[in-house]
């Protein structure tokens, strides 16, 4: 059988074993998702192996004689050390220096990536200066730039950084404002929640396209003949559990 | 209604999706500004120019990423680009040798003097740090187990400064965020992003501050390319499946209020009579 069309009934058979989650949980959908994790877990493992301690420790160390990289694997052995009690401790140097190091990298960056940055990009003119003709206002909503969008980002930094302040009683003109805040951050969840809906239909449209493909007779009509072995199974596993039901005890 | 079987739920969502697939009605699509960022930005690379692309997903998110793989690949081997491809997720290494492979092929594109598949090098962001200091250091070998050295399409580029265009498509981290953080904001190269949906918000604030310099976002945002350069692929088609699905769920969530409603003023009224 060709390659091409082995993987198009085993990912179809795939396919469809997830979604007979969506009638009911059975242990067709268990066996797809233990071997989903299984494969996902194998694959992982190879690929490390090969690139990491093939191409980049042993070769580099026996072929090219770069015996410098023997600190980075004495360090990462340490690791190895929280199976032996006795020795755990020794681990603690390995930790000490990914977590020191990884700080060291993150914080600095992070900071003047996502703290300086952006406050830089929120502090804006809500006049600009537009020529000889003086100060001018511009109404673009779909101007980033634009003098309405910096007045509705200010509105919306203030209100929302006052929701999150405790230590004044939110009522009256307080309270005004930080239910200004909530509807801020209710836009914001909305939007978030809109494009996950998006993006999990993409992923159901996705799955679909290769069905439609795989019904294709050049295939072997995988989806039909695997659609029509599935419902049959479901159907018996459902007879099956009528018959005997689970003991409850 | 409120007590529905969720199943038939899933059945009107799942017939949404498959007619439009099957019946496809090509709604307009109109092309957003942070999309036509990245296309612009390559359309004014010249030829020969280095674009790197990093195809940070795996196939879990390969409906919405892989489409905006193909058509990046496609508008750069025509622009005749010097392509070089990566990967910072090593459960997306085989699938991303196989879309530079199928987009290099389809393009009559030669490897090692147009384009380069570097493969998987572990460390994440400190990849990214140690790219930017030294990219064969990063990547001694490529994918195929070559010395990198001696790809003709590295010629000339030693690290990340001397990148021209750098692309990420990221399904999480590492992704866009990390090459911002630890590649552009200190190596200086001109970045744009490609994500999942659910991404796509977060990373709409750097698109604002200019950090990143386009971004596409999901599966409309892989139409909005295929468009713009005149290939309609997978992520077309799929766009009525997507207007029909949310225009399902939009009127389910207005048919559960109002009677959701309903039921509360009911409930309401027959507290007052009693």
């Amino acid at each position: 059988m060709d390659a091409t069309i082995f993987g198009a009934w085993v990912a179809t058979g795939l396919t469809l074993l997830i979604f007979s989650f969506l009638y009911k949980d059975n242990p067709l959908f268990k066996l797809a998702e233990h071997l989903y994790v299984g494969v996902s877990v194998g694959y992982t493992i190879v690929k490390a192996y090969d690139t990491v301690l093939v191409h980049l420790v042993v070769k580099p160390i026996v072929e090219q004689g770069e015996i410098s990289l023997l600190i980075p694997v004495g360090i990462g052995m340490l690791m190895l050390t929280r199976y032996v009690p006795k020795a755990a401790w020794m681990s603690r140097y390995a930790f000490a220096f990914i977590v020191g190091m990884g700080a060291g990298l993150a914080i600095p960056r992070t900071i003047s990536s996502f703290i300086l940055k952006q406050v830089e990009d929120t502090i804006r003119p809500l006049l600009s200066i537009g020529g000889s003709d003086g100060v001018t206002f511009s109404m673009n909503l779909l101007n980033p730039a634009s003098n309405l969008n910096a007045i509705i980002i200010l509105l919306g930094v203030s209100s929302v950084l006052f929701y999150f302040f405790f230590s004044i009683e939110h009522t009256g003109a307080g309270k005004v404002v930080a239910r200004t805040g909530i509807m801020f951050l209710m836009i914001s969840f909305g939007a978030a929640f809109g494009y996950t809906v998006m993006a999990r239909m993409s992923l159901l449209i996705g799955r679909l396209t290769d069905l439609i493909e795989y019904s294709d007779a050049s295939y072997g009509r995988p989806t039909i003949w695997l659609l029509m072995g599935i419902v049959g199974a479901l159907f018996l596993l459902s007879r099956k559990r009528q018959e005997h039901p689970p003991d409850s005890h | 209604m409120l007590k529905i079987d969720r199943r038939i739920i899933f059945l009107v969502i799942g017939l949404c999706t498959l007619l439009p697939l099957l019946y496809p009605v090509g709604l307009p699509i109109k092309i957003s500004s942070e999309v036509r960022g990245v296309y612009d930005h390559i359309e004014s690379l010249p030829e020969q120019s280095v674009f790197l692309l990093s195809i940070d997903f795996d196939p879990a998110s390969k409906p919405e990423l892989y489409p905006q793989a193909i058509a990046l690949l496609r508008h750069a081997f025509r622009k005749n680009l010097r392509v070089i491809t990566m990967t910072l997720w090593v459960s997306g290494t085989g699938m991303a040798d196989q879309i530079v492979t199928q987009v290099a092929k389809e393009m009559s594109k030669e490897y090692g003097t147009d384009y380069a598949f570097l493969g998987w090098s572990p460390g994440g962001q400190a990849v990214i740090i140690n790219m930017g200091q030294d990219l064969y250091s990063a990547f001694p070998s490529d994918y195929g187990g070559r010395p990198t050295k001696e790809l003709a399409v590295l010629n000339g580029v030693r690290n990340l400064k001397d990148v021209g265009y750098m692309v990420d498509l990221g399904a999480g981290k590492p992704g866009v965020e990390e090459w911002y953080v630890f590649g552009k904001d200190k190596y200086k190269f001109e970045l744009g992003g490609g994500c999942t949906g659910v991404m796509a918000p977060g990373l709409y604030p750097l698109l604002r501050s200019g950090q990143i310099n386009g971004l596409i976002g999901g599966l409309r945002g892989a139409a909005e390319y295929e468009i713009l350069i005149d290939q309609k692929g997978q992520a077309v088609a799929g766009m009525d499946a997507q207007s029909a699905t949310h225009i399902a769920i939009i009127v389910l969530v207005i048919i559960c209020n109002v009677f959701y409603l309903s039921l509360r003023r009911a409930a309401r009224a027959q507290g007052q009579a009693g």
